[in-house]
Protein backbone atom coordinates (compact mmCIF):
# COMPACT_ATOMS: atom_id res chain seq x y z
CA UNK A 1 0.00 0.00 0.00
CA UNK A 2 2.73 2.39 1.05
CA UNK A 3 4.71 1.50 -2.03
CA UNK A 4 1.87 2.19 -4.41
CA UNK A 5 1.14 5.54 -2.85
CA UNK A 6 4.75 6.61 -3.09
CA UNK A 7 5.21 5.40 -6.62
CA UNK A 8 2.18 7.26 -7.87
CA UNK A 9 2.82 10.46 -6.04
CA UNK A 10 6.63 10.54 -6.10
CA UNK A 11 8.16 13.54 -4.42
CA UNK A 12 5.30 15.69 -3.38
CA UNK A 13 3.58 12.94 -1.51
CA UNK A 14 4.70 13.57 2.04
CA UNK A 15 4.08 17.29 2.16
CA UNK A 16 1.42 17.35 -0.50
CA UNK A 17 -1.25 19.29 1.37
CA UNK A 18 0.82 20.92 4.08
CA UNK A 19 1.30 24.13 2.11
CA UNK A 20 -2.44 24.87 2.03
CA UNK A 21 -3.61 27.88 3.98
CA UNK A 22 -6.45 27.03 6.30
CA UNK A 23 -7.35 27.74 9.92
CA UNK A 24 -6.08 24.26 10.83
CA UNK A 25 -2.81 24.69 8.93
CA UNK A 26 -2.09 27.94 10.72
CA UNK A 27 -2.41 26.50 14.23
CA UNK A 28 0.90 26.28 16.09
CA UNK A 29 2.35 22.81 15.41
CA UNK A 30 2.98 22.19 19.10
CA UNK A 31 -0.63 22.92 20.02
CA UNK A 32 -1.85 20.86 17.08
CA UNK A 33 0.26 17.82 18.02
CA UNK A 34 -0.86 17.94 21.64
CA UNK A 35 -4.52 18.45 20.79
CA UNK A 36 -4.68 15.64 18.27
CA UNK A 37 -2.74 13.27 20.52
CA UNK A 38 -5.25 14.03 23.27
CA UNK A 39 -8.03 13.39 20.76
CA UNK A 40 -6.61 9.92 20.07
CA UNK A 41 -6.31 9.21 23.80
CA UNK A 42 -9.92 10.27 24.34
CA UNK A 43 -11.03 7.93 21.57
CA UNK A 44 -9.01 5.03 22.92
CA UNK A 45 -10.20 5.40 26.50
CA UNK A 46 -13.89 5.55 25.56
CA UNK A 47 -15.73 2.27 26.32
CA UNK A 48 -16.93 0.60 23.09
CA UNK A 49 -20.60 0.78 24.05
CA UNK A 50 -20.70 4.61 24.14
CA UNK A 51 -22.06 4.84 20.63
CA UNK A 52 -23.17 8.46 21.04
CA UNK A 53 -19.65 9.55 22.03
CA UNK A 54 -18.18 7.87 18.97
CA UNK A 55 -20.65 9.55 16.63
CA UNK A 56 -19.75 12.93 18.07
CA UNK A 57 -16.02 12.19 17.84
CA UNK A 58 -16.59 11.35 14.19
CA UNK A 59 -18.57 14.55 13.68
CA UNK A 60 -15.86 16.64 15.37
CA UNK A 61 -13.02 15.15 13.34
CA UNK A 62 -15.09 15.53 10.17
CA UNK A 63 -15.66 19.22 10.90
CA UNK A 64 -11.91 19.69 11.52
CA UNK A 65 -11.15 17.94 8.21
CA UNK A 66 -13.60 20.23 6.39
CA UNK A 67 -11.95 23.28 7.95
CA UNK A 68 -8.53 22.02 6.86
CA UNK A 69 -9.53 22.13 3.15
CA UNK A 70 -7.65 18.87 2.52
CA UNK A 71 -9.66 16.86 -0.07
CA UNK A 72 -11.87 14.42 1.84
CA UNK A 73 -11.37 11.73 -0.81
CA UNK A 74 -7.61 11.68 -0.34
CA UNK A 75 -8.02 11.37 3.42
CA UNK A 76 -10.44 8.50 2.94
CA UNK A 77 -8.01 6.73 0.61
CA UNK A 78 -5.17 7.05 3.10
CA UNK A 79 -7.33 5.80 5.95
CA UNK A 80 -7.72 2.43 4.19
CA UNK A 81 -4.26 1.46 5.50
CA UNK A 82 -5.91 -0.16 8.53
CA UNK A 83 -8.11 -2.54 6.49
CA UNK A 84 -5.78 -5.60 6.59
CA UNK A 85 -5.57 -5.44 10.36
CA UNK A 86 -9.31 -5.01 10.80
CA UNK A 87 -9.92 -7.98 8.52
CA UNK A 88 -7.50 -10.08 10.52
CA UNK A 89 -9.41 -9.34 13.73
CA UNK A 90 -12.66 -10.14 11.92
CA UNK A 91 -11.29 -13.60 11.13
CA UNK A 92 -10.46 -14.23 14.78
CA UNK A 93 -13.87 -13.18 16.10
CA UNK A 94 -15.65 -16.53 15.71
CA UNK A 95 -13.04 -17.97 18.04
CA UNK A 96 -13.91 -15.68 20.93
CA UNK A 97 -16.24 -18.05 22.71
CA UNK A 98 -17.39 -16.05 25.71
CA UNK A 99 -20.87 -14.55 26.01
CA UNK A 100 -24.25 -14.86 24.39
CA UNK A 101 -24.36 -16.25 20.89
CA UNK A 102 -25.46 -13.80 18.21
CA UNK A 103 -25.48 -16.19 15.30
CA UNK A 104 -23.61 -19.08 13.81
CA UNK A 105 -22.96 -21.36 10.89
CA UNK A 106 -22.15 -25.01 10.91
CA UNK A 107 -20.07 -26.83 8.35
CA UNK A 108 -20.81 -30.49 9.00
CA UNK A 109 -19.39 -31.19 12.40
CA UNK A 110 -17.44 -27.91 12.54
CA UNK A 111 -19.36 -25.07 14.14
CA UNK A 112 -18.62 -21.38 13.87
CA UNK A 113 -20.44 -19.11 16.26
CA UNK A 114 -20.26 -15.39 16.71
CA UNK A 115 -20.98 -14.03 20.18
CA UNK A 116 -22.09 -10.52 21.11
CA UNK A 117 -18.84 -10.13 23.02
CA UNK A 118 -16.92 -10.98 19.89
CA UNK A 119 -18.87 -8.39 17.91
CA UNK A 120 -18.15 -5.80 20.60
CA UNK A 121 -14.43 -6.51 20.34
CA UNK A 122 -14.63 -6.05 16.59
CA UNK A 123 -16.62 -2.82 16.82
CA UNK A 124 -14.18 -1.58 19.47
CA UNK A 125 -11.05 -2.00 17.35
CA UNK A 126 -12.74 -0.89 14.15
CA UNK A 127 -14.16 2.42 15.35
CA UNK A 128 -11.19 3.33 17.53
CA UNK A 129 -8.56 2.58 14.91
CA UNK A 130 -10.54 4.39 12.22
CA UNK A 131 -11.13 7.58 14.20
CA UNK A 132 -7.53 7.59 15.46
CA UNK A 133 -6.11 7.24 11.98
CA UNK A 134 -8.23 10.19 10.84
CA UNK A 135 -6.65 12.29 13.62
CA UNK A 136 -3.16 11.24 12.56
CA UNK A 137 -3.89 11.94 8.90
CA UNK A 138 -5.23 15.36 9.80
CA UNK A 139 -2.06 16.12 11.76
CA UNK A 140 0.29 15.00 9.00
CA UNK A 141 -1.59 16.64 6.12
CA UNK A 142 -1.87 20.03 7.81
CA UNK A 143 1.65 20.32 9.22
CA UNK A 144 4.94 20.65 7.37
CA UNK A 145 7.17 17.75 8.34
CA UNK A 146 9.99 20.05 9.44
CA UNK A 147 7.55 21.97 11.65
CA UNK A 148 6.29 18.74 13.15
CA UNK A 149 9.83 17.72 14.04
CA UNK A 150 10.57 21.09 15.57
CA UNK A 151 7.35 20.87 17.55
CA UNK A 152 8.37 17.46 18.87
CA UNK A 153 11.73 18.88 19.83
CA UNK A 154 10.28 21.79 21.75
CA UNK A 155 8.04 19.30 23.54
CA UNK A 156 11.21 17.70 24.95
CA UNK A 157 11.32 14.77 22.54
CA UNK A 158 14.98 13.57 22.57
CA UNK A 159 16.85 15.78 20.13
CA UNK A 160 19.04 13.00 18.83
CA UNK A 161 15.98 11.14 17.51
CA UNK A 162 14.47 14.21 15.86
CA UNK A 163 17.83 15.00 14.25
CA UNK A 164 18.16 11.46 12.86
CA UNK A 165 14.59 11.64 11.56
CA UNK A 166 15.17 15.02 9.90
CA UNK A 167 18.24 13.61 8.15
CA UNK A 168 16.34 10.55 7.09
CA UNK A 169 13.57 12.74 5.73
CA UNK A 170 16.01 14.75 3.64
CA UNK A 171 17.61 11.70 2.07
CA UNK A 172 14.52 9.57 1.48
CA UNK A 173 13.88 11.38 -1.81
CA UNK A 174 17.50 11.21 -2.94
CA UNK A 175 17.76 7.48 -2.23
CA UNK A 176 14.34 6.58 -3.62
CA UNK A 177 15.28 8.39 -6.81
CA UNK A 178 18.57 6.52 -6.96
CA UNK A 179 16.83 3.21 -6.36
CA UNK A 180 14.23 3.85 -9.05
CA UNK A 181 16.95 4.86 -11.50
CA UNK A 182 18.76 1.56 -10.96
CA UNK A 183 15.46 -0.33 -11.16
CA UNK A 184 14.63 1.36 -14.48
CA UNK A 185 18.06 0.51 -15.86
CA UNK A 186 17.59 -3.11 -14.82
CA UNK A 187 14.05 -3.31 -16.23
CA UNK A 188 15.14 -1.95 -19.61
CA UNK A 189 18.01 -4.44 -19.88
CA UNK A 190 16.57 -7.68 -18.51
CA UNK A 191 13.83 -9.51 -20.37
CA UNK A 192 12.71 -13.00 -19.43
CA UNK A 193 14.96 -15.01 -17.16
CA UNK A 194 13.98 -17.02 -14.13
CA UNK A 195 12.47 -15.56 -10.99
CA UNK A 196 15.60 -16.31 -8.99
CA UNK A 197 17.68 -14.40 -11.52
CA UNK A 198 15.51 -11.31 -11.05
CA UNK A 199 15.58 -11.61 -7.27
CA UNK A 200 19.35 -11.81 -7.40
CA UNK A 201 19.69 -8.68 -9.52
CA UNK A 202 17.23 -6.76 -7.38
CA UNK A 203 19.20 -7.82 -4.30
CA UNK A 204 22.39 -6.55 -5.94
CA UNK A 205 20.63 -3.24 -6.54
CA UNK A 206 19.68 -2.98 -2.88
CA UNK A 207 23.23 -3.91 -1.88
CA UNK A 208 24.58 -1.24 -4.21
CA UNK A 209 22.13 1.26 -2.75
CA UNK A 210 23.45 0.45 0.71
CA UNK A 211 27.04 1.07 -0.33
CA UNK A 212 26.10 4.36 -1.93
CA UNK A 213 24.01 5.42 1.08
CA UNK A 214 26.75 4.54 3.52
CA UNK A 215 29.35 6.44 1.56
CA UNK A 216 26.96 9.33 1.15
CA UNK A 217 26.46 9.37 4.92
CA UNK A 218 30.21 9.65 5.45
CA UNK A 219 30.48 12.39 2.80
CA UNK A 220 27.64 14.32 4.39
CA UNK A 221 29.34 14.02 7.75
CA UNK A 222 32.65 15.35 6.42
CA UNK A 223 30.84 18.21 4.74
CA UNK A 224 29.10 19.03 8.00
CA UNK A 225 32.29 18.91 10.04
CA UNK A 226 34.02 21.22 7.57
CA UNK A 227 31.19 23.69 8.16
CA UNK A 228 31.57 23.58 11.92
CA UNK A 229 29.14 20.83 13.00
CA UNK A 230 29.72 19.85 16.62
CA UNK A 231 26.88 17.45 17.25
CA UNK A 232 24.18 20.01 17.83
CA UNK A 233 21.64 21.45 15.41
CA UNK A 234 20.79 25.13 15.69
CA UNK A 235 17.82 26.45 13.83
CA UNK A 236 16.57 29.94 13.16
CA UNK A 237 12.95 30.83 13.63
CA UNK A 238 10.92 30.02 16.67
CA UNK A 239 7.26 29.21 17.08
CA UNK A 240 5.16 31.91 18.62
CA UNK A 241 2.16 30.94 20.67
CA UNK A 242 -0.81 33.09 19.80
CA UNK A 243 -4.02 33.48 21.75
CA UNK A 244 -5.90 32.00 18.79
CA UNK A 245 -3.92 28.75 19.04
CA UNK A 246 -4.66 28.33 22.72
CA UNK A 247 -8.29 29.16 22.03
CA UNK A 248 -8.48 26.52 19.30
CA UNK A 249 -7.00 23.85 21.49
CA UNK A 250 -9.25 24.85 24.39
CA UNK A 251 -12.37 24.54 22.24
CA UNK A 252 -11.41 21.11 20.87
CA UNK A 253 -10.43 19.72 24.28
CA UNK A 254 -13.59 21.14 25.88
CA UNK A 255 -15.69 19.51 23.15
CA UNK A 256 -13.85 16.20 23.67
CA UNK A 257 -14.53 16.38 27.41
CA UNK A 258 -18.16 17.19 26.78
CA UNK A 259 -18.57 14.29 24.35
CA UNK A 260 -16.88 11.84 26.68
CA UNK A 261 -18.31 12.81 30.05
CA UNK A 262 -21.31 14.98 29.25
CA UNK A 263 -24.75 13.43 29.23
CA UNK A 264 -23.55 10.45 31.28
CA UNK B 1 2.37 -5.99 10.88
CA UNK B 2 2.12 -2.34 11.97
CA UNK B 3 -0.54 -2.37 14.69
CA UNK B 4 -2.96 0.59 14.37
CA UNK B 5 -4.38 2.55 17.30
CA UNK B 6 -7.30 1.00 19.15
CA UNK B 7 -6.19 -2.63 18.82
CA UNK B 8 -4.26 -2.71 22.07
CA UNK B 9 -5.57 -2.07 25.57
CA UNK B 10 -3.81 0.55 27.73
CA UNK B 11 -2.49 -2.28 29.91
CA UNK B 12 -0.56 -3.44 26.83
CA UNK B 13 0.54 -0.33 24.99
CA UNK B 14 1.71 1.63 28.02
CA UNK B 15 4.20 -1.05 29.18
CA UNK B 16 5.22 -1.59 25.54
CA UNK B 17 6.02 2.12 25.23
CA UNK B 18 8.03 2.06 28.44
CA UNK B 19 9.97 -1.03 27.34
CA UNK B 20 10.79 0.41 23.94
CA UNK B 21 11.78 3.81 25.35
CA UNK B 22 14.13 2.03 27.75
CA UNK B 23 15.52 -0.21 25.02
CA UNK B 24 16.02 2.64 22.58
CA UNK B 25 17.77 4.92 25.06
CA UNK B 26 20.15 2.05 25.84
CA UNK B 27 20.81 1.56 22.10
CA UNK B 28 21.35 5.31 21.60
CA UNK B 29 23.89 5.41 24.41
CA UNK B 30 25.74 2.38 23.03
CA UNK B 31 25.89 3.76 19.50
CA UNK B 32 26.76 7.31 20.55
CA UNK B 33 29.77 5.95 22.42
CA UNK B 34 31.18 4.50 19.19
CA UNK B 35 30.03 6.94 16.53
CA UNK B 36 30.01 10.21 18.52
CA UNK B 37 28.84 13.17 16.41
CA UNK B 38 29.06 11.07 13.25
CA UNK B 39 26.02 9.16 14.44
CA UNK B 40 23.31 11.57 13.28
CA UNK B 41 24.19 11.79 9.57
CA UNK B 42 25.10 8.10 9.30
CA UNK B 43 21.99 6.82 11.10
CA UNK B 44 19.82 9.27 9.17
CA UNK B 45 21.07 8.24 5.76
CA UNK B 46 20.96 4.51 6.54
CA UNK B 47 17.40 4.90 7.86
CA UNK B 48 16.49 6.47 4.54
CA UNK B 49 18.21 3.50 2.87
CA UNK B 50 16.07 0.94 4.75
CA UNK B 51 13.00 3.02 3.93
CA UNK B 52 13.89 3.06 0.23
CA UNK B 53 14.81 -0.65 0.22
CA UNK B 54 11.38 -1.49 1.64
CA UNK B 55 9.83 0.08 -1.44
CA UNK B 56 11.40 -2.33 -3.91
CA UNK B 57 9.06 -5.16 -4.86
CA UNK B 58 10.56 -8.61 -5.27
CA UNK B 59 8.77 -11.22 -7.40
CA UNK B 60 7.69 -14.07 -5.08
CA UNK B 61 5.73 -17.21 -6.00
CA UNK B 62 3.11 -16.82 -8.71
CA UNK B 63 2.17 -13.26 -9.57
CA UNK B 64 2.60 -11.97 -6.05
CA UNK B 65 5.43 -9.84 -4.84
CA UNK B 66 6.78 -9.01 -1.44
CA UNK B 67 9.06 -6.44 0.02
CA UNK B 68 11.84 -6.42 2.53
CA UNK B 69 11.35 -5.56 6.21
CA UNK B 70 15.07 -5.11 6.66
CA UNK B 71 15.50 -5.57 10.41
CA UNK B 72 18.13 -8.28 10.17
CA UNK B 73 19.70 -6.58 7.15
CA UNK B 74 20.20 -3.41 9.20
CA UNK B 75 21.55 -5.33 12.19
CA UNK B 76 24.02 -7.38 10.13
CA UNK B 77 25.34 -4.29 8.33
CA UNK B 78 25.31 -1.78 11.19
CA UNK B 79 25.33 -3.87 14.37
CA UNK B 80 22.39 -4.68 16.64
CA UNK B 81 22.10 -1.32 18.43
CA UNK B 82 22.43 0.91 15.38
CA UNK B 83 20.16 -1.50 13.46
CA UNK B 84 17.46 -1.18 16.11
CA UNK B 85 17.71 2.63 16.01
CA UNK B 86 17.39 2.64 12.24
CA UNK B 87 14.28 0.43 12.31
CA UNK B 88 12.76 2.58 15.08
CA UNK B 89 13.32 5.70 13.00
CA UNK B 90 11.68 4.08 9.98
CA UNK B 91 8.71 2.94 12.10
CA UNK B 92 8.28 6.41 13.59
CA UNK B 93 8.25 8.08 10.18
CA UNK B 94 5.86 5.45 8.83
CA UNK B 95 3.54 6.12 11.77
CA UNK B 96 3.58 9.91 11.68
CA UNK B 97 3.77 10.47 7.94
CA UNK B 98 1.97 7.49 6.42
CA UNK B 99 -0.20 6.39 9.36
CA UNK B 100 1.26 2.92 8.95
CA UNK B 101 0.83 1.87 12.58
CA UNK B 102 -0.80 3.91 15.30
CA UNK B 103 0.59 6.49 17.69
CA UNK B 104 -0.29 4.68 20.91
CA UNK B 105 0.69 1.37 19.31
CA UNK B 106 4.06 2.74 18.14
CA UNK B 107 5.71 1.50 21.34
CA UNK B 108 4.44 -2.01 20.68
CA UNK B 109 5.52 -1.82 17.04
CA UNK B 110 9.01 -0.73 18.09
CA UNK B 111 9.09 -3.53 20.64
CA UNK B 112 8.09 -6.15 18.05
CA UNK B 113 10.20 -5.07 15.13
CA UNK B 114 13.19 -3.19 16.54
CA UNK B 115 13.80 -5.00 19.77
CA UNK B 116 12.41 -8.51 19.32
CA UNK B 117 12.78 -8.71 15.53
CA UNK B 118 16.04 -6.87 14.90
CA UNK B 119 18.04 -7.45 18.05
CA UNK B 120 16.62 -10.95 18.58
CA UNK B 121 17.38 -11.76 14.96
CA UNK B 122 20.91 -10.46 15.41
CA UNK B 123 21.52 -12.80 18.35
CA UNK B 124 20.46 -15.78 16.23
CA UNK B 125 22.72 -14.60 13.41
CA UNK B 126 25.66 -14.11 15.74
CA UNK B 127 25.26 -17.57 17.27
CA UNK B 128 25.15 -19.35 13.89
CA UNK B 129 27.99 -17.24 12.52
CA UNK B 130 30.21 -18.27 15.42
CA UNK B 131 29.27 -21.96 15.19
CA UNK B 132 29.69 -22.36 11.42
CA UNK B 133 32.34 -19.70 10.81
CA UNK B 134 33.54 -17.96 7.65
CA UNK B 135 31.38 -16.51 4.90
CA UNK B 136 29.19 -19.60 4.91
CA UNK B 137 28.46 -18.95 8.56
CA UNK B 138 27.45 -15.36 7.79
CA UNK B 139 25.07 -16.41 4.99
CA UNK B 140 23.54 -19.27 6.98
CA UNK B 141 23.18 -17.02 10.02
CA UNK B 142 21.52 -14.29 7.97
CA UNK B 143 19.08 -16.76 6.39
CA UNK B 144 17.89 -18.26 9.65
CA UNK B 145 17.87 -14.92 11.48
CA UNK B 146 15.87 -13.11 8.78
CA UNK B 147 13.28 -15.89 8.79
CA UNK B 148 13.14 -16.08 12.58
CA UNK B 149 12.90 -12.32 13.03
CA UNK B 150 9.68 -12.22 11.00
CA UNK B 151 8.19 -15.12 12.94
CA UNK B 152 9.26 -13.60 16.27
CA UNK B 153 7.87 -10.15 15.44
CA UNK B 154 4.57 -11.68 14.27
CA UNK B 155 4.34 -13.75 17.45
CA UNK B 156 4.90 -10.54 19.40
CA UNK B 157 1.90 -8.98 17.63
CA UNK B 158 -0.23 -12.05 18.42
CA UNK B 159 0.76 -12.04 22.09
CA UNK B 160 0.03 -8.31 22.44
CA UNK B 161 -3.37 -8.70 20.78
CA UNK B 162 -4.14 -11.59 23.11
CA UNK B 163 -3.12 -9.64 26.23
CA UNK B 164 -5.41 -6.83 25.05
CA UNK B 165 -8.30 -9.29 24.69
CA UNK B 166 -8.63 -8.47 20.99
CA UNK B 167 -8.04 -12.02 19.79
CA UNK B 168 -7.54 -15.35 21.56
CA UNK B 169 -3.91 -16.48 21.78
CA UNK B 170 -4.53 -20.11 20.83
CA UNK B 171 -5.86 -18.98 17.43
CA UNK B 172 -3.93 -15.76 16.81
CA UNK B 173 -0.47 -17.10 17.63
CA UNK B 174 -0.51 -20.12 15.29
CA UNK B 175 -2.18 -18.06 12.57
CA UNK B 176 0.22 -15.11 12.73
CA UNK B 177 3.33 -17.24 13.23
CA UNK B 178 2.23 -19.68 10.50
CA UNK B 179 1.64 -16.99 7.89
CA UNK B 180 4.95 -15.35 8.71
CA UNK B 181 6.80 -18.66 8.54
CA UNK B 182 5.94 -18.51 4.84
CA UNK B 183 6.55 -14.77 4.40
CA UNK B 184 9.80 -15.14 6.32
CA UNK B 185 11.16 -17.38 3.55
CA UNK B 186 11.01 -14.42 1.16
CA UNK B 187 12.72 -12.17 3.70
CA UNK B 188 15.44 -14.80 4.18
CA UNK B 189 16.10 -15.18 0.44
CA UNK B 190 16.21 -11.43 -0.18
CA UNK B 191 18.35 -10.60 2.86
CA UNK B 192 20.79 -13.40 1.99
CA UNK B 193 21.19 -12.17 -1.57
CA UNK B 194 21.85 -8.61 -0.42
CA UNK B 195 24.38 -9.67 2.22
CA UNK B 196 25.97 -11.99 -0.36
CA UNK B 197 26.48 -9.00 -2.65
CA UNK B 198 27.96 -6.81 0.10
CA UNK B 199 30.24 -9.70 1.13
CA UNK B 200 31.55 -9.85 -2.43
CA UNK B 201 32.17 -6.14 -3.01
CA UNK B 202 32.73 -4.52 0.40
CA UNK B 203 33.17 -7.26 3.03
CA UNK B 204 34.56 -4.64 5.39
CA UNK B 205 31.11 -3.07 5.70
CA UNK B 206 29.63 -6.15 7.38
CA UNK B 207 29.43 -5.33 11.08
CA UNK B 208 32.11 -7.13 13.07
CA UNK B 209 31.03 -7.89 16.63
CA UNK B 210 33.60 -6.25 18.91
CA UNK B 211 36.14 -8.69 20.31
CA UNK B 212 36.31 -8.83 24.10
CA UNK B 213 39.77 -7.25 24.28
CA UNK B 214 39.40 -4.81 21.36
CA UNK B 215 36.19 -3.38 22.80
CA UNK B 216 35.79 -0.25 20.67
CA UNK B 217 35.65 -1.42 17.07
CA UNK B 218 34.51 0.85 14.33
CA UNK B 219 30.80 0.59 13.74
Amino acid sequence: MLLNLLLIMKHSFIDKYSHLQSPIHRVDPRIKSITLTLFILFIIFTPPTHFVSFSFYALLIFILILFSQVPVGSIFKRSLVIIPFVLMIAIFIPFLKKGEIAGGYSFGTFQLTVTYDGLTVFWNVFIKSYLSILCLILLSTTTKFSHLLKALESLKFPQIITMIISFMYRYIFVLVDELMRMKRAKDSRTVGGSRLFHIKILANIVGMLFLRSYERGERVYTAMVSRGFDGEARTLGQFHLRKRDIGYSFIVIALLGLIRFGGG
Amino acid sequence: MHIPDGFLSPSTWVPAWLLSIGGMSYCLRRVARILKEKMVPLMGVTSAFIFAAQMLNFPIAGGTSGHLIGGVLAAVLLGPFAGAIVITTVLTVQCVVFQDGGLTALGANILNMSIVGTMGGYLIYLGLRKVIGGNRGIIAGVAVAAWASEVLAASGVAVELAISGTSPLRVALPAMAGVHMLLGLGEAIITCSIIGFVLKVRPDLIYQPPLPEAGQEEE
